[in-house]
């Protein structure tokens, strides 16, 4: 069995989901195409409901 | 956000997935890491190569709002924090040419022109596909005049005019406004030298240049001297530069901010001839948008015209409230058929009002369009890849329960690539696809799709 797990695309899911391997101990490998993570979300002012800033 | 430095993730930015083998618990997978030409570990971020770089492009980032150079980073906190240079506009790739000017201005010596790809391969027992989402692209609906009309944008670019960061920095103008503001400094500069060439004449000849036109004009200088013709067309061309310019300032002088929004929703969404489906967050991001441009500006008035307000979430219903009442938003029941551009560029909105059952039109100052989610580019290849399928709209295919599982064991999704959804239940799935993941890695994971 492998202990490692690859997450393909860093937007707000796959940081979410990197964290919380990377949390309990798994090594992650996460894959951006882009040349920094972060997705749409990045572009967002603020979010909604409760219009706290995106970053 | 800690991801860039926890010892337990391994970043591989600017990367793409090449191939995978094997099966869960034991995949193999090449990774390819594009080369940035410039040193991850060197690079401190400074930004000292871009602002001497001389090619200079739009900011994709800022979605062509504002300029960019070809070396780079993509947004001011990315992580990691190191440049890129994009080798398809560098001067150092085009052939025959030269630069090289970042290499001699970087303190820390981490461009390197000559950098190339890598490879890595990877053991993995389980794989998360997190490959999100893209928008529909508006100019298929010409009806709605996004690219032609360019006070027609869309709610993602509308976000970085918000933005303290952004190109406007978070001041709402029309686009045609800001465009005339971006080309007065240009303007400022073809003047000041129309001018400034007529100075040799006046100095050769002892006359002031309007001394010189008056008697040029009545015939004084015909037929003689060559630098008389060419005196008087650079006094024409200085003339009509200035006029120019004189309009173009009290153009840019009398731009106010754009005061009256319409958004559209549902642009791509809820329509048979592209996604059947709702895209989930639109009808929110409209409402949020509307809530900040109101708080940055008092005099803004909001109009959001759709089939309905989509407002499902925990808390929406309120938030919604709240764009009536703190944004003063009119919500319009409508369908819109039409935007036309009227006089100053003004959009006009033809619409259904489907309570009156009557068709209306109203000019604004800037049109947002709502635009659908849609499965990101690179779905397709992705899920070849991975030997995983598709569902009929294109988004990876899952079963209801467990509802993170793809039709292969050991390959979980979450997020947009699942289906439109926002930040709060992309994270709430990601949690959750996570889980499933290390249920895998302690070899209990693998229970079957159920069909
Ligand atoms: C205008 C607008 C405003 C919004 N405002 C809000 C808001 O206020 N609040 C809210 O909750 N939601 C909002 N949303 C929705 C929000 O953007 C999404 O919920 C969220 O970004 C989904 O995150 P994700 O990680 O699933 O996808 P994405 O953000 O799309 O991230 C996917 C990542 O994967 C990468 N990727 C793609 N393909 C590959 C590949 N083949 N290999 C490697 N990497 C790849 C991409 O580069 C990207 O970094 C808004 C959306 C829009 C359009
Ligand atoms: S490449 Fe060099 S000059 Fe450019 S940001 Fe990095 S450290 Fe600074
Ligand atoms: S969320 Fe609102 S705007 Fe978006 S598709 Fe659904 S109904 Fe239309």
């Amino acid at each position: 069995m492998n202990r490692d797990v690859l997450v393909i695309g860093g937007g707000i899911a796959g940081i979410q989901a990197s964290l919380d391997l990377a949390e309990m101990g798994i090594k992650v490998h996460l894959v951006e195409r882009l040349p920094s993570i972060g997705g749409r979300m990045a572009q967002l002012d603020k979010t909604f409901p409760t219009n706290d800033c995106a970053l | 956000m800690d991801v860039g430095r926890h010892p337990n993730i391994n970043l591989l930015a600017y990367s793409e997935v090449e191939k995978v083998e094997g099966q869960a618990g034991d995949f193999r997978v090449t990774v390819r890491k594009k080369p940035r030409y410039v040193d991850e570990s060197k690079c401190t971020g400074c930004g000292a190569c871009a602002e001497k770089c001389p090619t200079v492009t739009s900011d994709e980032y800022n979605l062509g709002l504002g300029k960019a150079k070809a070396i780079y980073k993509y947004f001011a906190q990315g992580i990691p924090s190191a440049y890129t240079i994009d080798a398809t506009i560098c001067r150092n790739f085009q052939p025959g040419k030269k630069c090289g000017i970042c290499q001699k201005v970087c303190q820390a010596g981490a461009i390197d022109y000559k950098q190339e790809a890598k490879i890595f391969e990877l053991s993995v027992g389980a794989i998360i596909a997190a490959t999100g989402y893209d928008l529909f692209d508006a100019r298929r609906i010409p009806e709605y005049g996004y690219g032609r009309i360019r006070n027609v944008i869309t709610a993602l670019e509308f976000e970085r005019f918000l933005s303290a960061s952004g190109p406007t920095h978070g001041h709402v103008y029309r686009v045609t406004d800001l465009a005339a503001q971006e080309a007065l400094p240009e303007m400022e500069k073809v003047c000041q030298k129309a001018v400034k060439g007529l100075e040799r004449y006046e100095k050769q000849f002892s006359m002031t240049s309007d001394e010189f036109y008056g008697r040029y004009e009545s015939g004084e200088f015909k037929g003689g001297n060559e630098e008389y013709d060419k005196w008087a067309a650079a006094v024409v061309a200085a003339r009509k530069a200035t006029a120019e310019l004189e309009v173009l300032q009290k153009k840019v002088e009398s731009i106010e901010s754009a005061h009256r929004l319409a958004f559209i929703q549902c642009v791509g969404s809820r329509d048979i001839r592209f996604n059947k489906y709702c895209s989930g967050f639109c009808c929110m991001h409209a409402i949020k948008e509307a809530i900040i441009a109101r708080e940055h500006d008092r005099d803004a008035q909001v109009y959001i015209f759709g089939m309905d307000i989509r407002a499902v979430g925990k808390g929406f219903e309120e938030y919604r409230n709240r764009g009536a009442k703190e944004a003063g938003v009119h919500y319009i029941r409508s369908r819109v058929a039409e935007i036309t551009e009227g006089k100053n560029h003004t959009p006009i909105i033809w619409y259904e009002d489907t309570k009156e059952r009557v068709v209306r039109q109203m000019p604004v100052d800037l049109v947002i369009l709502s635009t659908a989610c849609q499965p990101s580019a690179s779905t397709r290849r992705v899920a070849e890849l991975l030997g995983i399928e598709l569902n009929e709209f294109g988004f990876y295919k899952t079963a209801s329960y467990p509802p993170l599982d793809t039709t292969r064991p050991g390959i979980f999704i979450c997020g947009c690539a699942h289906s439109p959804m926002d930040i709060p239940e992309s994270v709430a799935q990601a949690s959750s696809a996570a889980a499933r993941a290390a249920q895998v890695l302690a070899g209990s994971g693998t229970m079957r799709l159920a069909s």
